[in-house]
């Protein structure tokens, strides 16, 4: 499809969520899911009629006015996944399944969660930012961009959307397999966002911090996705564990083609709001920059450390939860399982203490 | 059971049976006489004034009888609405017993007479339910304790009136064109209560919740003292608190009311969604807040959750189930709904599953209003209860009623104190959704 260029830099949120013309719908495994197959066959994305020339648009407009380039989340500090790939086909050819059917379902209902973006409450932007915003992808977060989205994770109307995607991979990938009772337990035992620590830019408003912290954080698992989505592939793909290889990966392969306007629009909005100047609770101004910056340092750090040990010790715990009665040796295939998993070591400047961020963005 | 006070009960049933039946059925014989359509009546002042009836009767009667009240209270998929407003103040009626009708319980259970255990035992109980009343005691050693003793001869009351009602019941649904099935409920009650009167089950249901929080300071349950509880009689630890709507007194411990919504609906939606075992009646009156400080200085709500009478365990699969239908709901995807409906077990009567499409099409209809964002509140369950009684061929699982129910009453809890109770928002880290009502 022909990469159309859009002078134009306000949108009605009616544009942003409007879609190309389809001439196949997308069906996974019965289900009705959004986007569709152009005439050249080529798998189309939802809503991206308008956004992604509108989101090239502001990006171009936010390069040619700011000394800043794009907000880019440093490739190094992506961790491989978890469980590898060689680590899901050992349980997949052993025949435990159930692991993987948890950490696919997961998947899904996390992307699900990600329909909330569109509750996020957002202030007036010219109450916290200084200069004007007119034609950017920040006047469009609520206007459209929030929406398209959310709809994009968790489907809208007839449509399904990622949450069912993935699903959909799932039950072609494992023939429907029965998704464990307890799975929303591993979701809610991972509670615990709220508890990163004190606040990060606490000379502004509550709702200001948050608006900046949520968008940073969508922003980072967006970027750490595309790990996920070369490991759902890879498996899934492989006809020696995988009941329709070629189908279930494909769908991979829609919902990673669906998320490249989020990462897209994020990044701009972040960059924008790092070109402009912040309006403190009490009214003293602020660098956008440095405020973007810290909240990516504090998000990073966090989302780095927090994930892997834990993700290590549940899978342990569904292995020996699900392998009983299938293998003989559980705690041998767990060892297996361990010397496959792919070696990583957080880049070390995200090991270090962070420096006091609120000393160092006082206000100017 | 006094054989007089048998057929007292009997014959007082049987006339409000009867009452309640000729209320609806005099005015249709009379319309078809006049040549009207009956089925175009407007029923709310009958079932406004039968709720009346009913409401004052089974506060008089007591036993199965303010059960049933109590749960006729709850059905909003199954009554009209008139109904559940005024049966499910029940809750709140019962007058206590007594106390020289509840010590030969506590001696006969206990095997001892009350001073004997008792350093000192408080006559005029703090509480009074259905089928028990509680009393504050202070044991030998000097600790104070809540005695939660069941009414004397409430068995037998129980047996005497479930035998009346499903006789009644029977008449009923034998001789009327198109009964509301109401069998279905006495069985399902006569379950419950079966449960219910054995307090040994609620004891062991309390402590099933405690190892489920052990390692979570923000919810107590009171410990029991197991040598001097029995079938019909609980000694616990005595917890005061604060009521969980009492905003004033929240805010003068230095908690955050918000954060009061936030934890309550993280404990249930924890017990729902996670653990499939919950405390199936969260209302104000069930649970104390007290305040704590955590090590980092922070004043945050710890909750001691009271009754366990009315436990429930959830089928395996349920809270994905209902995870799937709030998702499908939030997306207005019907046919979501209704994979969702059936894998919560719903059914249709003549086995049609596009019945399940309409309910969900209706769902969406009425929605259009305002998007389902993760709360059940009462405008919500209600909608979707009134949507299911209006398709009378489709069978509601009581779990998922149970479970609605305690959203709504959550919901209620969190409107009191100026927030939401956003199931999905209690699920998940970092969700959008900070719990604050627009202002």
């Amino acid at each position: 499809m022909a990469v159309t260029h859009e002078s134009r830099l306000e949108f009605k949120p009616e544009e942003l969520l409007s879609s190309p013309k389809f001439d196949t719908p997308l069906m996974a495994g019965g289900v009705l899911c959004h986007g569709g197959f152009g005439a050249d066959g080529n798998y189309v994305s939802p809503r991206t009629l308008w956004r992604d020339p509108a989101v090239r648009a502001w990006q171009e407009q936010h390069l040619k006015t700011s000394p800043y380039p794009l907000v880019e989340i440093p490739q190094d500090v992506i961790p491989p996944h978890l469980p590898s790939v060689e680590q899901a086909k050992l349980l997949l050819k052993e025949g435990v399944r159930e692991p993987m059917v948890r950490t696919l379902t997961e998947i899904a209902i996390v992307e699900g969660f990600g329909a909330t973006i569109r509750d996020l409450p957002v202030p007036p932007i010219a109450s916290f930012i200084r200069e004007d915003v007119t034609g950017t992808a920040l006047a469009h977060l609520t206007g459209g961009l929030f929406e398209a989205h959310a709809r994009d994770e968790a489907g809208w109307g007839a449509e399904g959307g990622h949450k069912q995607m993935w699903e959909a991979a799932r039950d072609l990938a494992l023939s429907k397999p029965k998704v464990p009772g307890d799975i929303l337990m591993a979701i809610m035992g991972r509670r615990g966002g709220g508890g990163r620590g004190g606040r990060v830019l606490p000379y502004l408003k509550e709702d200001v911090e948050r608006v900046i912290g949520f968008m940073t954080n969508v922003l980072i698992i967006e970027v750490f996705a595309v790990s996920t989505f070369q490991w759902a592939e890879d498996v899934l793909s492989d006809p020696a564990v995988s009941d329709a290889p070629k189908d279930a990966a494909d769908m991979v392969r829609y919902i990673r083609a669906d998320e490249s306007p989020h990462v897209q629009y994020l990044r701009t909005a972040l960059s924008e709001i790092s070109a402009r100047t912040l309006i403190g609770e009490d009214g003293k101004e602020h660098s956008g920059h440095e405020a973007v910056q810290a909240m990516l340092d504090r998000s990073l750090r966090f989302i780095i450390r927090q994930r892997r040990e834990d993700r290590r010790e549940q899978m342990h715990a569904s292995i020996r939860a699900s392998a009983k009665g299938i293998v003989k040796d559980v705690e041998g295939l767990i060892e297996r399982f361990d010397r496959l998993e792919t070696p990583w070591q957080p880049p070390a400047r995200y090991l270090e203490a962070p420096a006091d961020a609120s000393a160092a963005l006082a206000g100017r | 059971m006094h054989p007089i006070a048998r057929v007292y009960r009997t014959a007082r049933t049987a006339v409000l049976a009867g009452r309640v039946y000729t209320s609806y059925k005099v005015p249709r014989i009379l319309d078809r006489m006049r040549g009207i359509d009956p089925d175009k009546r407007d029923l709310s002042e009958i079932h406004e004034r039968n709720a009346g009836l009913i409401y004052r009767n089974a506060v008089a009667l007591r036993g199965l009888m303010i059960k049933l009240a109590q749960v006729v209270g709850t059905r909003s998929d199954v009554f009209p609405p008139e109904y559940v407003k005024v049966l499910s103040q029940c809750h709140d009626a019962v007058p206590p017993r007594p106390w020289a009708e509840i010590a030969p319980v506590i001696e006969s259970e206990l095997g001892r007479k009350v001073d004997e255990v008792f350093a000192s035992f408080d006559r005029v109980p703090v509480a009074s339910a259905s089928l028990a009343q509680v009393h504050r005691a202070t044991l030998k050693s000097g600790e104070t304790v809540a005695v939660k003793i069941q009414y004397p001869d409430i068995d037998q009351v129980i047996r005497t009136d479930l035998a009346n009602t499903t006789r009644l019941c029977a008449v009923y649904e034998r001789f009327d064109p198109q009964p509301v099935e109401l069998m279905p409920l006495l069985t399902e009650m006569q379950k419950h209560l079966a449960f219910e009167l054995d307090f040994r089950r609620e004891v062991q249901s309390g402590e099933r919740i405690a190892e489920l929080f052990k390692d979570d300071p923000s919810v107590r349950v009171p410990r029991v003292h197991h040598e001097l509880s029995t079938g019909r009689v609980i000694t616990m630890e005595f917890v005061g608190g604060i009521k969980p709507t009492d905003k004033a007194a929240l805010e003068a411990t230095g908690i955050d009311p918000l954060d009061v919504v936030q934890e309550l609906m993280r404990i249930y939606t924890t017990m729902i969604l996670a653990r499939g075992f919950f405390q199936a009646d969260p209302h104000p009156g069930n649970m104390f807040v007290n305040a704590y400080r955590t090590e980092h200085g922070k004043v945050v709500p710890r909750f001691t959750l009271l009754d366990f009478g009315l436990s429930k365990e959830l089928p395996d699969g349920f809270g994905y189930g209902l995870f799937n239908l709030m998702f499908a709901m939030m997306t207005t995807n019907e046919g979501a709904m209704v994979r969702a409906f059936t894998e919560l077990g719903f059914e249709t009567k003549n086995g049609d599953p596009s019945t399940l499409l309409l309910i969900a099409k209706a769902m969406n209809r009425r929605a259009a209003g305002g998007q389902f964002r993760g709360e059940f509140t009462d405008e919500v369950t209600d909608d979707l209860f009134n949507t299911i009684r209006e398709n009378p061929v489709v069978k509601v699982p009581s779990d998922f009623v149970l479970v609605g129910r305690a959203f709504s009453l959550l919901s209620g809890i969190a409107h009191t104190l100026g927030g939401r109770a956003n199931v999905l928002n209690a699920m998940a880290p970092g969700t959008a959704d900070t719990g604050r009502r627009p202002s």
